[in-house]
């Protein structure tokens, strides 16, 4: 599918959003990635998600590359961290096929809210 | 302790981002009940991401899910603005950082809710109308 000059302006535009604030919060970049593939490109849910990550992956490398080289990583609790990670996110591959979409999103949704409150104190 | 739970909440993250739904918006928070800086929780949620990232696209390049066209006119602009956003955040301190994430989350969270729920209702409308539908063609064929 091409794309119009109006809609590559406004995956440049948005896709650097998105890296700021990969960069800056260090992540939370996909859920734009997502947002614009779906819209913009037009790709079908799964294939968003799943491309998406091919999007965020150099994004991710060069922001944790930068937050090395200053000092800000702490190797044993990342070690520990990204094991749990791995795990689970063999699980969650595998739980994706038996539960139901809208469920698992409002479920997701609150928790973010609940985060973001907790967050603040 | 800690390690038990630094596993436990990077597994439970884990299973948000294999189903492919931002596992790092959840770990974050989790991981801000344990008394480490902002700047370490956000580098522990960069780097944790890549392997299951990396494990992931094996998984969708094998069923043919990814869709490169026009993913580059992401990737450039996304690029050079991470590096800008990661130096930013290095200078920022830890407690404005945790602040910005949370604003963020709570915004993503309202957002997911309102898509979720124009789903559904969408959903039950449809349905509905192709009830009403196949009781006026019963109707019909009496």
């Amino acid at each position: 599918m091409d794309l119009s000059a109006k809609s590559k302006w406004i995956l440049v535009i948005f896709s650097a959003a998105a890296g700021f604030i990969n960069g800056f919060l260090g992540g939370g970049g996909g859920v734009i990635i997502v947002a614009l593939l779906l819209a913009v490109v037009k790709l079908h849910q799964k294939y968003s998600q799943a491309t998406a990550l091919l999007a965020v992956l150099p994004l991710t490398v060069v922001s944790a590359a930068v937050y090395l080289f200053r000092g800000n990583v702490d190797w044993i609790p990342t070690l520990w961290t990204t094991l749990g990670v791995v795990a689970g996110g063999v699980v969650g591959a595998l739980l994706l096929s038996k539960l139901k979409g809208n469920v698992v999103k409002i479920i997701f949704a609150l928790v973010l809210i609940a985060g973001g409150i907790k967050m603040f104190f | 302790m800690q390690t038990f739970l630094l596993i436990l909440f990077g597994f439970l993250s884990g299973i948000v981002g294999g189903m492919g739904m931002g596992g790092g918006t959840v770990l974050v928070p989790l991981l801000s009940f344990l008394d480490l800086p902002q700047k370490t929780i956000q580098a522990i949620n960069l780097i944790g991401f890549l392997p299951m990232c990396c494990i992931a696209l094996i998984f969708h390049a094998k069923n043919k899910l990814l869709k490169k066209d026009h993913i580059w006119w992401m990737i450039v602009p996304a690029v050079a603005l991470a590096v800008i956003g990661a130096l930013v955040a290095d200078k920022a301190s830890n407690q404005a950082l945790r602040y910005c994430f949370a604003v963020f989350l709570s915004a993503v969270g309202l957002w997911q809710l309102i898509v979720a729920i124009r789903f559904i209702i969408s959903e039950k409308k449809s349905s509905a109308r192709s009830e009403d539908k196949s009781s006026d063609d019963t109707a019909d064929k009496k």
